[in-house]
């Protein structure tokens, strides 16, 4: 214990001393102290003060605040663990207002990076705090990446530094790589780390060892930043080898290119170093296949035979045989090239000063520098226009000196030629009095101010104006020889003045040239006079920037040239190129260029039929959108990715689907392209509400609810959404399309349905939902009420999957009992197809009519009529019909469908209540019972139609009242197909038979009458024997028997004879009028017939007697029976028993 | 506190005194050239070290192919007490002794930089191959942290006038860059300036520890 107190007092102590001080070095001198102890005597102390060492950071000076850094840097290091604590605090201090700090935090930066990396990657698993720690480092990372172009040059050094790191970190090495000690690269992260992914480190280091490239060959890169670059692209190089190639063609371009902003001293400085920075290359085994290279880099920058086999690496004998090849090939020229050079020197160049000739010591090397300057220029544009430039001052007739001197030139576009004419045109525009960029490889620009007469243009490769040619010997290419002793010795001392001189000099004539050359190649950059330092020269302080406007003119007639050159292209058997920069260009530049493009694209796509272009140049975006490739720095373009891509596929998705012959193109757009965004949905939705197209947009909705199962529910709500349009052929076409979905993916089965039913629920709201309505839905204007149309488009799909998956008719039980009458009427019209599709055997039906919510009878008594409808009721559906009547619902209306399943004794004694019901009711009813409307030849009904007439009869007018049964009779009267003469007599036969007789007895004998006048015979008869039943005991008979008798005059008077008197009396006292007619049928009697007529009846007819009068007078004064008696037939349409908020029952409609 | 007031920002910027500049001067053997620009820079108030990064301390001897050479670890003093016995008069007519008297009087040894740990923040190196040796090892050594460091050669020829008026170059160098806010952002202006000035080719370039 007090073996730890001791340093932990002193670290309170120095810390209260540091917080109280305000000198600043006490404060960093007491933080390095406590670092000091803390973490190399007592790390477990780290825990405790780390806080208070980072408190610190927010101190006024600039060096307490950097050992902060130092503190945090090297307790990271020590234990890595702490990192999600000090976070915020590099975060912080990146943003720091001094340089030095964010400097400090930079260079820190790469040390807790690799730590962090080391720990996560040796840590399993991660603590979630690490992980939010290395997400804000990663971004810590990002904006160490932008700081590569700060304006302070450490801080872009220090950046440099840490990208180099981080490329280190990131990368795999090669067997043949060279090692460090402590080497942590890729293969170190085990594959599975879920936040560290190696692909994506991988490319993060390429994406930045791009960046690092880029950086290296920018034109205006600080000569220490140029260095540190270098340096670090060639330690990459050496220890990730696979990036060599590329390293040494950044370093090729340098030298070929050294930035023009460095002065003397600092291109010597580079050069030195990037000498030295081959030559540790060159020691790598891993760089033996770029040793061709690395020894013609070496060579230029003027490194000596012996130096270089100095350096070379011990080989093996045939590595090194070719290396000494490589270097014999090059000893030789150096010491010819003296020799040649003179050889070479061209007859009208040859009196120029000598100094122009001078070619600089390899310790002075930046005349070389200057030939390259003018050798790298020389491409055949150049020299075609220097040639155009010459053409006007050619004379017009040939000098005859010419004609002598000329001869063809050899070798015309060999290197070695072009680098000889490089040569003299650096001679000639020295001798001319102008002085060529020496120290820096500045542009040169007085070319074409050279007079004709000396000029030596190189020929053109059509070399059609051969102008003053020398005479040049094809020679292999040379590196640059040591210069003779003399004329070292007589440039020595004016080396450095000499061109300043000449500079001032000709600076005005300079600028007027600039003038012109300006508007010959505007992108060239020009110099302005040369002063010795360094930052006299920015770029882009001298060079005026083109317009804005003339940028993208030029840049947009580049791009349509590379649109017209199709042909060009195809014959040149590069179209799969020129596809690929035109989707480069397409995605990477502005928008106008963008524009353009996808003009183009539409047109062909018009001309063609053919997607190609359009496809590459949609994946092209994607893969930038996804970022599988990196989106260019120089891209300008303010859309994201995403935005872009939508666009893009968009303006193609419209185009194609304007025109109905561009279906199939659009259908390959859809499947072809790597993602179907929303607006690209909407589009296909929009195309389906269209009623003449919808078939395509609908198919093409079905496909890719196949083939895109991640977004598959869109589309399939897309498809949905259509099956409750208003137009037919959409609906249909969706129907179909979701139907044969339904049918082949159990997957999606029960999405379907429960769209069908969420449509359905609908219908329990009190009105119609939003979304029912819209143009898209082909609904325009919203209606606040459950009219036809909206509900209707609840029902579409629900309907339509019901025959397939019947279980879900109790989704419409329950949903039918909530909703509104209108609704309800509407669904049970619309129940008949689906339901009929269903059959009388579906189990889910039977349970449904078993079941039978309340609320729900009217549709249950619904699916049962139309399942009854053409096809007698089967014995389960009567069984459950059966059960539901007797349990539950006693409507009786629920039985009409099954009538014909039922026995005769229940249709009989549901018989009062049936015909209690509307008459068109009945009517069905009745037409069920006898059969006469159904079609089918098995019509069986319970009863036959004399039974049922007779049933009518006895119906107990307690349960009914007699008019019912009354117009029940009647019904049955009209049914003549059914009530023939013959069925109505058995009736009549059996009523009689009856006791007591049925009150409507002599209405029906009656009405049969009157329907068979035949019959009046079997009439008589009746009555007749009704006499014999003492008719006339039961009043309303009896006075049936009176009409009847009435009626049927004169054939009834043979029966009103038989009559006892006191009757006959009676039907003479109800029609006064028979018996004149009476008398006189009897007195028309032989003497022998009337003998038969008693007395009485006689004294009756004749009026003689009145007899037992008062007998009945009590009986007259009964009430009469009502007028229901009477029996002209008439159409009553009484009962229309008002039509309320309920439904109609069966058969209304 | 995060917020931090203007002045206090503007009190952030002040110079690097010299104290805060660490220096080394390298030559070859660490016994003419470099000690003459410890001797004086450390006069004048800079943190310096000095460096030698030959294989050998070597020292003319009385014949041109006969030098005097020390392994680096051996004393100014066991030098001194050597050259003393072999030829005094030679040793002090040419001025070895009397440097070697003023070396033991600065520190103990030559030391040779490819065996230091030290970091710098500048580096000043008195011939090309000497810098050319120091950017070597800098670049071959396994890294420690990525603190940089600017290595200058200005080349002085090894004799006792050319080892004085360099020690003037550097010292001038140095305090031309303590002058500066931000070395690293200012150093290219500031060593373009001190070239035409002085008249020497410069090389320069930054390195890493």
């Amino acid at each position: 214990m007090g073996e730890n107190e001791k340093p932990f007092n002193k670290i309170v102590e120095w810390l209260n001393e540091a917080t109280s001080s305000t000198d600043p070095k006490l404060k960093t001198e007491n933080i390095h102290k406590i670092q000091e102890i803390i973490l190399n005597q007592n790390p477990h102390l780290l825990d405790s003060f780390l806080d208070d060492v980072i408190a610190f950071q927010s101190d006024r000076t600039m060096e307490v605040r950097r050992a902060v850094v130092g503190f945090i840097e090297e307790s990271c290091k020590k234990d890595p663990a702490i990192l999600p604590r000090v976070m915020d605090s590099l975060d912080l201090l990146l943003r720091d207002s001094a340089p030095q700090v964010q400097k400090r935090v930079v260079q820190a930066a790469s040390q807790v990076y690799r730590g962090a990396l080391m720990y996560i990657a040796r840590t399993q698993p991660v603590p979630s705090q690490m992980e939010k720690a290395w997400s804000s480092l990663c971004t810590l990372k990002s904006e160490i990446v932008k700081l590569i172009d700060n304006d302070n040059d450490g801080i872009r050094t220090q950046s440099v530094k840490f990208l180099e790191g981080v490329v280190l970190l990131q990368t795999y090495p090669e067997a043949d790589s060279m090692v460090r000690e402590n080497d942590f690269n890729l293969e170190d992260i085990p594959l599975t780390l879920k936040i560290v992914r190696r692909r994506r480190l991988e490319e993060e280091a390429s994406m930045i060892f791009n960046l690092l490239v880029k950086f290296h060959g920018e034109a205006h890169v600080s000569s220490v930043n140029l260095m540190t670059c270098m340096g670090s692209l060639t330690l990459i190089a050496r220890m990730r080898p696979q990036f060599m190639g590329k390293v040494i063609t950044c370093l090729e371009n340098l030298n070929k290119n050294l930035p023009p902003t460095l002065s003397k001293s600092q291109v010597n400085s580079v050069r030195k170093h990037l000498k030295l920075q081959l030559t540790n290359m060159l020691k790598q085994p891993c760089a033996l296949e770029y040793h061709a290279e690395i020894l013609k880099l070496l060579t230029d920058l003027g490194c000596t035979p012996q130096e270089i086999s100095k350096i070379m690496p011990k080989m093996d004998d045939k590595t090194r045989r070719s290396h000494k090849r490589a270097v014999v090939e090059s000893a030789p020229s150096v010491h010819k090239r003296p020799r040649l050079e003179a050889l070479y020197r061209p007859e009208n160049v040859i009196e120029q000063p000598k100094r122009a000739h001078v070619t600089k010591p390899p310790a002075e090397p930046s005349s070389d520098v200057t030939e390259k300057f003018v050798l790298e220029r020389l491409s055949p544009e150049v020299a075609a226009q220097l040639v155009l430039a010459f053409i006007p001052q050619i004379p017009d007739s040939m000098p005859s000196h010419f004609s002598s001197n000329f001869a063809p030139v050899v070798g015309a576009g060999s290197q070695a030629q072009i680098q000889h004419i490089a040569k003299m045109l650096l001679s000639q525009s020295s001798g001319s009095g102008r002085q060529m960029p020496r120290k820096s490889g500045r542009v040169l620009t007085e070319l074409e101010e050279d007079d004709t007469e000396d000029a030596n243009p190189p020929p053109p490769p059509t070399a059609i104006a051969p102008v003053a040619a020398p005479a040049v010997v094809s020679e292999p290419v040379m590196p640059p020889p040591p210069p003779p002793v003399e004329e070292l010795m007589d440039h020595d001392g004016d080396d450095l003045e000499g061109p300043i001189l000449h500079q001032r000099e000709s600076s005005e004539q300079l600028l007027a040239q600039r003038e012109k050359l300006k508007e010959l190649t505007p992108m060239t950059p020009l110099t302005r006079p040369l002063k010795q330092k360094a930052r006299a020269l920015k770029l882009a302080e001298i060079t005026r920037p083109l317009s804005p406007e003339m940028k993208t003119k030029m840049c947009l007639s580049a791009v349509k040239r590379i649109l017209n050159a199709e042909k060009i292209a195809m014959f040149g058997g590069v179209n799969s190129i020129r596809n690929k920069i035109i989707v480069t260009l397409a995605s990477t530049y502005n928008a106008d260029v963008r524009r353009d493009i996808l003009k183009f694209v539409l047109e062909d796509l018009q001309n063609r039929l053919d997607l190609e272009l359009a496809i590459s140049w949609l994946y092209e975006e994607y893969s930038m959108m996804q970022s599988f490739t990196k989106k260019p720095v120089f891209t300008t373009d303010e859309d994201s990715a995403s935005k872009r891509y939508v666009k893009l596929f968009c303006a193609l998705a419209e185009h194609l689907a304007e025109k109905p012959e561009r279906e199939p193109l659009l259908k390959r757009l859809y499947l072809e392209a790597p993602c179907i965004t929303d607006d690209a949905t909407d589009i296909l939705k929009a195309l389906s509400c269209d009623e003449t197209r919808c078939s395509i947009g609908l198919q093409l909705l079905q496909s890719l609810v196949i083939r895109r199962p991640p977004k598959q529910l869109t589309y399939l709500n897309a498809l949905l959404e259509h099956t409750a349009h208003d137009s037919v052929e959409v609906r249909s076409n969706a129907m179909k399309c979701v139907l044969s979905l339904y049918d082949d993916r159990s997957d999606l089965r029960s999405i379907i349905e429960e769209y069908a039913i969420m449509y359905l629920g609908f219908l329990q709201l009190p009105a119609p939902p939003d979304v029912l309505f819209g143009a898209e839905r082909g609904r325009p204007a919203r209606a606040d009420s459950w009219a036809e149309g909206p509900t209707k488009a609840c029902l579409f799909l629900y309907l339509e999957l019901l025959p397939h998956e019947h279980r879900l008719i109790h989704e419409l039980t329950r949903v039918y009992v909530q909703t509104v009458a209108d609704v309800k009427r509407i669904i049970l019209r619309l129940l008949d197809t689906p339901v009929r599709g269903m059959g009388m055997d579906s189990p889910d039906l039977l349970k449904l009519v078993e079941d039978c919510p309340k609320g729900a009878e009217t549709l249950v008594t619904r699916v049962i009529q139309i399942l009854t409808d053409k096809t007698p009721p089967s014995a389960e559906l009567v069984k459950r019909v059966r059960e539901l009547y007797q349990s539950r619902v006693s409507d009786v209306r629920f039985l009409i469908p099954v009538l014909n399943g039922l026995t005769k004794r229940e249709v009989i004694d549901s018989l009062p209540r049936l015909i209690k019901l509307n008459p068109i009711v009945v009517k069905e009813v009745f037409n069920r019972l006898l059969g006469t409307h159904s079609d089918s030849l098995s019509h069986n009904s319970p009863l036959t139609p004399a039974e049922l007439l007779v049933a009518l009869h006895v119906i107990d007018p307690k349960k009914c009242e007699l008019k019912t049964v009354i117009k029940a009779t009647t019904l049955c009267f009209s049914e003549r197909q059914a009530y023939t003469q013959e069925v109505l007599a058995i009736v009549m036969k059996q009523l009689m038979e009856m006791n007591p007789l049925p009150t409507l007895l002599m209405r029906t004998v009656i009405q049969s009458l009157a329907a068979y006048p035949n019959l009046s015979g079997f009439v008589m008869n009746i009555l007749q024997r009704l006499i014999l039943k003492q008719v006339w005991t039961q009043r309303k008979v009896w006075e049936g028997f009176i009409k009847c008798c009435q009626r049927t005059k004169p054939q009834s008077f043979q029966v009103l004879l038989q009559l006892p008197a006191p009757q006959l009396q009676e039907v003479l006292e109800a029609c006064p009028e028979m018996r004149q007619p009476l008398l006189q049928h009897v007195q028309s009697f032989t003497e022998n017939q009337r003998s038969h007529v008693p007395q009485s009846v006689m004294d009756v007819l004749t009026g003689t007697r009145h007899v037992v009068q008062e007998e009945y007078d009590a009986q007259t004064v009964e009430p009469m029976s009502p007028d229901g008696l009477t029996i002209d037939v008439r159409e009553d349409n009484i009962a229309e028993n008002a039509v309320g908020s309920e439904p109609l029952p069966p058969g209304m409609d | 506190m995060l917020i931090r007031l203007e002045f206090y920002i503007k009190s952030d910027i002040k110079m690097p005194d010299k104290e805060n500049l660490k220096l080394a001067v390298i030559c070859s053997s660490n016994m003419n050239r470099s000690m003459e620009a410890h001797a004086f820079l450390s006069k004048k108030g800079y943190q310096v070290h000095s460096f030698g990064t030959g294989d050998k301390v070597k020292l003319p001897g009385t014949a041109p192919d006969r030098p005097n050479c020390y392994e680096f670890g051996t004393t100014y003093e066991e030098i001194y007490q050597d050259l003393l016995t072999k030829d005094r008069s030679f040793y002090t007519q040419n001025g070895l002794l009397h440097m070697l008297d003023r070396n033991r009087r600065i520190k103990n040894w030559p030391e040779k930089f490819q065996l230091s740990t030290e970091q710098f923040d500048v580096i000043f190196t008195c011939e090309e191959r000497v810098y050319d040796q120091v950017v070597e090892w800098l670049s071959s050594r396994s890294p420690v942290d990525t603190a940089s460091v600017h290595v200058i050669n200005i080349d002085i020829q090894d004799n006792h006038e050319e080892a004085t008026i360099g020690a003037f170059l550097f010292c001038e160098l140095a305090a031309l860059l303590t002058s500066s806010e931000d070395l690293d952002n200012d150093i290219d202006e500031l060593l373009n300036d001190f070239e035409t000035k002085c008249q020497r080719p410069i090389i320069h370039c930054v390195l890493f520890y």
